[in-house]
């Protein structure tokens, strides 16, 4: 095994060309603006839902999810107890899942997840649906002023962008696949 | 087969190859949508290109940093010479944990390793959690488009697959019904699974992180479910910084299908306590192209798919008629470095339009290596005997205008008398199966020319 590594790095010394630059990357910046990040969001089947405040947050999700119970949360009392260590059967009855998300991405209405705001690692793709609490001012432009905010990705975390969806039968799109069925985004 | 003859096949359904040329031009429309609407996308196009080139001149170095970062984050980091010894490690990864079931998210080293069948010939249960892939796996086909595997299908096709294999009501073809039962299927199969395995799309060497871009979630609740993910990645797919993931993330969706950004762009770094992350790093003939100056700009792709949905000749072929891994015009110049003989044909399988060099977002110069390619093969004696003897009475005909004078005059009077069907007869003339020549004009350009001379 270490003998292919050696023979690889070998071939790749051999092979490669002389050296070329590496770019810098301008800060290329656009519209942080509420608006473009909720327009996009709702664009990829995203909800949008502004709310006064945490405080009465089980009142708000008991008024999106009349029907569902289970619920798992850092952010307001949970009827399901999840950590690390919670089993796969417990977590796959989650019904729904209320998250901190730590900011958006206005381009793309994409929100950083990162694993500490998790609970569990599978948390947020086992859940039937998933709510994240995110503050209206921590918006960024673009990718690249995501990436420099972040400094870095932790151990595990996501870049999440609407609920889970596929376009393979046909190119019909369908919400739903595998992940959470819908992504609600409540802001504070 | 040739490529021709596999596309004969695609276009005995005429309705259907009408229906995939016009869905994948359809995609292509909505990546120009916003790709148009980034006033920086040609400057990212840039810098994607050059991020690329820079890490491809110190891959070596590369590799060894990330090597070296991902070992501090607890990840174990494995060297696979080629598909074999991939297969081998990935095996013996599972036997190690007694595991028999596997869930699998995409990659399209994977299939080049074949690895499926090699898992499943040892007794293996290897599940393909993309959606696109479930299908086709149930089918025991191969994907016909790096980021849309089963763009070749129709719902019909895939109603009657889920009748058989999960036992939908036959005749029920419809999209979200079908996407629901595959949802139920699979989440038994992530559930169950013991061991994960996924593709990568980026890694970065100096933090050691692997990322994966998915739409579906497939990868992140296999991954996250299961105690020991193996993360499968040919080593070009190397970047240097974090930072450089802001120019991907921005242009790989876009060129893809139009998306602003895939839904999951997850960023795995550690494993969770008491789990293992292992990372395989196949090389597979990538040093050897690394080494060819005119073909290595290949190892830049990011399998955004762009080059295939723009190509006139992959639209209207289907990704089969390609018979190889990555089909498309990045496949036409992947593949011959595999096995020039083999796939002699797709380098030819183009009109070189440029179109494909056009779309793709780290600037591969794909028509001109597809160009650089036929050179090769004519050098190496690997085209067709019909194209060889055809090219070589052409060269003699162009370099002797005599003959070129005579030849015209012949053909000029020769087509006004000759039947159709000996001038259209597929035997010798393949140019005219779904062509008709043009009505032979009366005199030459130079007869006309020597007139008008005379006239004045
Ligand atoms: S060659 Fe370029 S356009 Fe084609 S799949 Fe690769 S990155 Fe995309």
């Amino acid at each position: 095994m270490s003998n292919s590594r050696e023979k690889i790095l070998a071939a790749v010394k051999a092979n490669q060309p002389e050296e070329l630059p590496l770019p810098d990357v301008p800060a290329f910046t656009g519209d942080g603006s509420l608006e473009k990040f909720t327009t996009i969001l709702e664009g990829i089947g995203g909800k949008v839902v502004p709310i006064r405040g945490i405080t009465h947050l089980d009142v708000v999700v008991q008024e999106l999810f009349p029907t569902d119970e289970r619920v798992a949360s850092t952010l307001m009392a949970s009827s399901v107890l999840v950590d690390a260590q919670t089993p796969i059967e417990v977590l796959a009855a989650v019904d729904i899942a209320v998250l901190q998300g730590e900011f958006g991405v206005a381009e793309n209405g994409t929100i950083w997840l990162p694993e500490a705001n998790m609970l569990n690692r599978a948390l947020p793709m086992i859940t039937q649906h998933l709510v994240l609490v995110l503050d209206h001012k921590q918006i960024v432009p673009t990718m690249h002023q995501a990436y420099a905010k972040l400094g870095s990705v932790g151990d595990y975390g996501i870049f999440l962008a609407g609920p889970s969806k596929t376009a393979d039968i046909e190119q019909s799109l369908v919400i739903g696949a595998h992940g959470a069925r819908s992504l609600t985004v409540l802001l504070v | 087969m040739s490529h021709s003859q596999r596309s004969d096949i695609f276009l005995l359904d005429a309705e259907r190859t009408t229906w995939h040329d016009e869905t994948l031009w359809f995609v292509r429309q909505k990546r120009d949508k916003a790709v148009y609407a980034l006033p920086e996308f040609q400057d990212l196009r840039e810098l994607a290109s050059q991020i690329k080139n820079h890490t491809l001149s110190k891959l070596d170095h590369y590799l060894v940093q990330f090597e070296e970062a991902a070992t501090r984050n607890g990840v174990q980091v494995h060297w696979a010479a080629d598909a074999a010894e991939h297969n081998a490690i990935v095996l013996g990864l599972i036997r190690k944990h007694n595991a028999t079931r596997v869930v699998k998210s995409k990659s399209m080293l994977t299939e080049e390793c074949h690895l499926n069948p090699h898992l499943i010939k040892n007794g293996i249960e290897v599940i393909d959690t993309d959606l696109g892939e479930r299908i086709i796996q149930m089918r025991e086909e191969a994907p016909s488009h790096v980021v849309l595997p089963a763009i070749h299908l129709k719902k019909e096709d895939v109603g009657d697959t889920f009748h058989i294999h999960l036992g939908t009501t036959k005749g029920n073809n419809d999209p979200q019904q079908l996407t629901e039962a595959a949802r139920q299927h699979l989440r038994e199969k992530f559930l169950a699974g013991e061991v994960a395995i996924s593709g990568v799309n980026f890694a970065i060497a100096e933090t050691g992180s692997v990322v994966v871009c998915t739409n579906e979630g497939n990868a992140d609740l296999g991954v996250n479910l299961a105690k020991v993910h193996i993360a499968c990645m040919g080593m070009e797919k190397l970047i240097p910084r974090l930072s450089d993931l802001s120019v991907f993330t921005r242009v790989l969706t876009r060129s893809a299908t139009g998306q602003p950004v895939t839904t999951y762009t997850s960023h795995f770094t550690k494993p969770a306590p008491g789990k293992e992350m292992h990372i395989v790093i196949v090389d597979n003939g990538r040093t050897k192209q690394l080494g060819r100056p005119d073909f290595r700009a290949s190892l830049k792709c990011i399998r955004c798919g762009a080059c295939m949905n723009t190509c006139p000749v992959y639209r209207r072929s289907g990704g089969h008629s390609y018979d190889f891994t990555i089909p498309g015009p990045i496949g036409a110049i992947l593949s011959p470095n595999i096995d020039m003989r083999k796939h002699a044909s797709l380098p030819f399988a183009s009109t070189l339009c440029g179109s494909c060099t056009d779309v793709c977002p780290v600037k591969i110069d794909i028509h001109t290596q597809l160009y650089k390619w036929r050179q090769v093969l004519a050098a190496e004696g690997e085209i067709p005997a019909s194209k060889k003897w055809s090219m070589r009475l052409l060269s003699s005909v162009l370099s002797r205008p005599g003959m070129y004078g005579l030849g015209g005059k012949m053909a000029r009077q020769g087509l006004r008398f000759l039947p159709h069907g000996l001038t259209h007869a597929k035997g010798y003339n393949p140019w005219a199966i779904a062509r008709e020549l043009p009505e032979p004009p009366k005199q030459s350009f130079r007869e006309w020319y020597e007139q008008q001379q005379k006239v004045k």
